[in-house]
Order: C-alpha cells, then structure tokens, then sequence
C-alpha cells in the first residue's frame, strides 16, 4: 500500500517543551491507527504537526505527498481540505444549525453550485445518521450528535485522511463504540483514520494497529497489551 | 446567521463610532481651514507706508504706483497726497495745524498691502531696504513691533492647531482601528475554524474587507450629514464667523473625510485580519 504519511527524524516542540523527538514513521493509505499515551504525552500535537497547525522543529513531515514544513498559506488550505479533522473541542459553529455549518464550510472550501452543497450535506448526514437534524441548532444535538456532526463536517470534502482527536472523549461507552463503528465504516470505504485517544476500551473494542506516544517517541503496541 | 450577515451585526456599532470620529475630524480641517483664511486676512492688513520725497512730480508718483502695482508681493496700494494726509491729521489732532504752521509739513506717499506670503518681518525688512534705493522715496515706514507681534501670534497658533489637528488625527485613528480591531478579534474563532477547515487567507479576508469599504462609505455619508447640519445652524447663528459658500473648502474637507473613512476602515481590518490569520492556537484564548 502506498505510504501516504510520513515522517522523518522530526522534533516537534510545544513552545520550549519537546514533546518528540527524532520520530519517524509511516502510515500507508486505507490503514486505521489509534495514536494513544497519557494526557499530555502528545498526541494532540502530533495530529496538529499533519496540518501544519503546529510547526516541528526538525525533520520533515510529508502528507499525501505535501513536505508540510515547507508549506505556505495556499498550500497549507489545499493540504487541510484533503484532510478530515475532528477537533477534541468541536470547532462547530454555535450560533448556527447543523445545515449551516456544514453549508459554510462547503463554501469556504470553494464549493459553489447550490444543488451539489446540498446533495453533498444530505450525503454526509446519511453517512453519520443524522439525516433528521439538519435544522436543528447544535445546542440541540446531544454530545454523541455533536460528534458525529464533527464527523460529517469532516467527510465533506472527500478527504484521503481523517484524523481525529478524542472522538469519544466527551461521550459515554455506548455512544463512544457507535462514533468507533462509524469511523470504521468509513475506513471500510478506503479512507485512512487516524484516532488520538486515551479510552482504551474501545481498542479493546475495535483492536487495529496503535501506538504509544512515550519518552518523546512513538512505539507501536498491539491492542492486548493495553 | 451566515457569515456575512455575522459581519453585518457588528457594522452599525463601527458606524457609529466612525461617524462620530470623521465628524470630530471634519469639524477641525474646518477650523484649520478657517484659521488659515483668518490668518490671511490678518496678514493681508499688514502693510507700510512709502513716503515720497518733496517736489516729485503726480505723474512720477503715479508710475511708482504702478510699479509697485507689478509686484508679487503687492495686493493693494493707495496713493496718499498731502491733502489726504492733512486732513487724516486734522481729523486726529481736532485742530488745523496748518494756520499754526502756516504750511503743510506732510509729504505724498503710497500706503502698500501686502499678500500674505510676504506679510512677515524678513519679507518687510528687505522689501524697505530694496524700496529705500527708489530716488523719489524718501523713507520707507512701517511697525516693526506690532508687525513682528502679529507674525509671532500667527505662528504660535498655526503651530498649535496643527499640533492638536495631528493630535486628533492619532487618537481618532486609533479609536477606529480599536473599533475594528475588536470587531474582527470577536470572530477569531470563526476566522480560525475557516482556517483549520481549509478556506483560503483570500476567502476568509474578502467579507470583512469588503464590508469595511461599505462601512467607510457610510460612516463618511452619515458624517458628511452632520457637518452640513451643524454647519447650517452655524451659519444661521454666525454668519460671519463661517465661511459655508466656499464651495472648494467644504468640497476638500468632504472629499477628504469620505476617503479618510474608507481607507482608515480598510486599513485598519486588513490589519486586524493579518494579525488573526497568523494567531496561535494558545494565543487565541488571551
């Protein structure tokens, strides 16, 4: 399979803390990978170093054949529309519906046809069972919806990758195991996940390949030893 | 609400606050502009007097007139015989010096004004010592103090309004650009979910840049509105004081405040917008 990230001898840095240090790392299209360590270990920052959210430090990351330290604002927009980002905090707009928010980020990722906007929001909704809930305001959906509703924001644009950060952090474990299943599904389809988690359950759950961020590396683990 | 009309809710408080500080601008290149004409017409009263030697003939007389009628420096001249002068004098003693001296004393001279480039004391000094050289005058006169008193006074307020014009300036800049400024800083979650998404620093910058062209256009409308009130109600009240016919003025000052309006909005948003498309992650909770 062809390898769709990598990253060599990187040194990510959250202000003056090195959170890793010479990593490397590959992670090849269609794989599913949990990323998982204790809070504050990094993963959040390791996810962020694939969207050029976070600059490294040294080395050099490469994303669906994009060097992402060399990266200018275009490029950086291009890269994270071929992405799918579930952020831990949401990142959905509050002050409009589920529609809406789906609708302003078709358009400020230059969609345009009104008809295709709404074919492609029906599509995604059906995609994570919220086809009922388009009008509704995100201060209606429940924790589980929201997160799902992330999850349709990240489908959007056909993404290659979605990485997801906590997915299943605010939510209860049968809420959690459906948000899994979901990413699963849609990992079926030939779209590579990568989650960043400390719910070790739903490894257990849905066992794939993971690793551990420890001693500012990365160190792959199979899904007994947890 | 969609993103532009988000924009649009917080248009109408930076309209109102730009209106009010291209008013306060607009009031004051006014006043500048006023201060400068009174400024001319006290200079333009500054003048000298050009005394002629005895026994020079009218039609020499009147050919220096002319002469100095040809001058740059000339905005006016008023040939003074010595009848004017003695009756001017009579009128001033209240008694007819000429029974007592049993002749006129008084010489012909031409009262000069000058333009107000030249109603200066270096001007005054070298334009006597090149008028002085004349064979038919006798002496050149004028009041040195009270010339060197009025140029000191123009100069002390010219330097002061223009140091409270650029004052004013500052301070009205930076309250528009406040107000922009927190304008865009309450949509900087809004500008970065844009940005995590993908949307271009283009996308994301259009709306706001656009809006703020728009909110210049209007806040310079609405202050434009209420300079001409307030200066209608002025020039009913004094009508001397403001000059409101001088078309070319009030065209200056209101051209002026519509471009000032669109260009400090715009300026001011296109910085705002730079600063929080570069913002960081744990910069943008501070």
């Amino acid at each position: 399979m062809k390898t769709i990230i990598e990253f060599k001898a990187v040194d990510i840095l959250q202000k003056t803390n090195i959170i890793f240090q010479n990593l490397n790392f590959k992670i090849s299209s269609g794989e599913f990978i949990y990323i998982i360590g204790k809070t504050g270990s990094g993963k959040s920052s390791l996810l962020k170093s694939l969207y050029a959210e976070l600059p490294i430090k040294k080395g050099s990351i490469s994303v669906l054949d994009y060097d992402v330290e060399k990266l200018n604002d275009d490029n950086i927009s291009n890269l994270r529309r071929k992405l799918g980002i579930v952020f831990q905090d949401f990142q959905l707009l509050t002050d409009r519906n589920l529609y809406d928010n789906l609708n302003f980020i078709l358009k400020a990722t230059g969609w345009k046809d009104k008809d295709k906007i709404d074919g492609r929001i029906k599509e995604v909704l059906d995609n994570v069972h919220l086809e009922n809930c388009e009008e509704k305001m995100l201060y209606e959906l429940s924790g589980g919806e929201q997160q799902r509703a992330t999850i349709a924001r990240a489908l959007l644009n056909h993404p290659e990758i979605i990485l997801a950060d906590e997915p299943t952090g605010n939510l209860d474990p049968e809420k959690s195991e459906k948000i899994i299943a979901l990413l699963k599904e849609i990992n079926d389809k030939g779209t590579t996940i990568i989650v960043a988690t400390h719910d070790y359950s739903i490894i257990k759950k849905f066992p794939s390949h993971t690793f551990v961020c420890e001693n500012r590396s990365l160190v792959e683990t199979s899904s007994e030893n947890i | 609400m969609s993103f532009k009309n988000k924009i649009k809710s917080s248009s109408m408080s930076i309209v109102i606050s730009m209106s009010l500080v291209l008013f306060v601008l607009g009031i004051l290149g006014f006043l500048l502009l006023n201060a400068n004409r009174l400024s001319n017409h006290v200079k333009q009263n500054i003048g000298f007097s050009v005394m002629i030697k005895e026994g020079v003939k009218e039609v020499d007389i009147m050919q220096l007139q002319k002469l100095i009628d040809s001058k740059p420096y000339s905005l006016e001249t008023n040939w003074i015989t010595k009848e004017d002068a003695a009756t001017d004098l009579q009128e001033e003693l209240g008694e007819d010096f000429i029974v007592f001296l049993g002749y006129n004393p008084l010489l012909e001279s031409i009262d000069i004004k000058l333009k107000a480039t030249y109603a200066n004391p270096d001007s005054l000094l070298l334009l006597q010592k090149k008028l002085s050289k004349n064979d038919l005058i006798h002496e050149v006169f004028y009041q040195k103090d009270l010339v060197e008193k009025i140029s000191e006074n123009v100069r002390k307020m010219s330097v002061f309004l223009l140091s409270f014009c650029i004052l004013l300036f500052i301070i009205s800049f930076t309250l528009i650009n406040n107000t922009i400024r927190l304008s865009v800083y309450s949509k900087r979650f809004l500008i970065r979910t844009m940005k995590l998404v993908g949307a271009t620093n283009k996308f994301i910058k259009g709306p706001f840049l656009s809006d703020s062209i728009y909110n210049g256009i209007y806040s310079s409308l609405v202050a434009i509105c209420m300079l001409l009130a307030v200066f209608q109600l002025l020039q009913n009240d004094m009508p001397d004081f403001l000059n409101i016919q001088d078309l070319k003025s009030m065209g200056i000052i209101f051209a002026s405040i519509f471009v000032a309006g669109i260009l400090f909005t715009w300026l001011s948003t296109f910085f705002a917008l730079r600063k929080y498309l570069r913002i960081k992650e744990s910069e943008i909770y501070l």
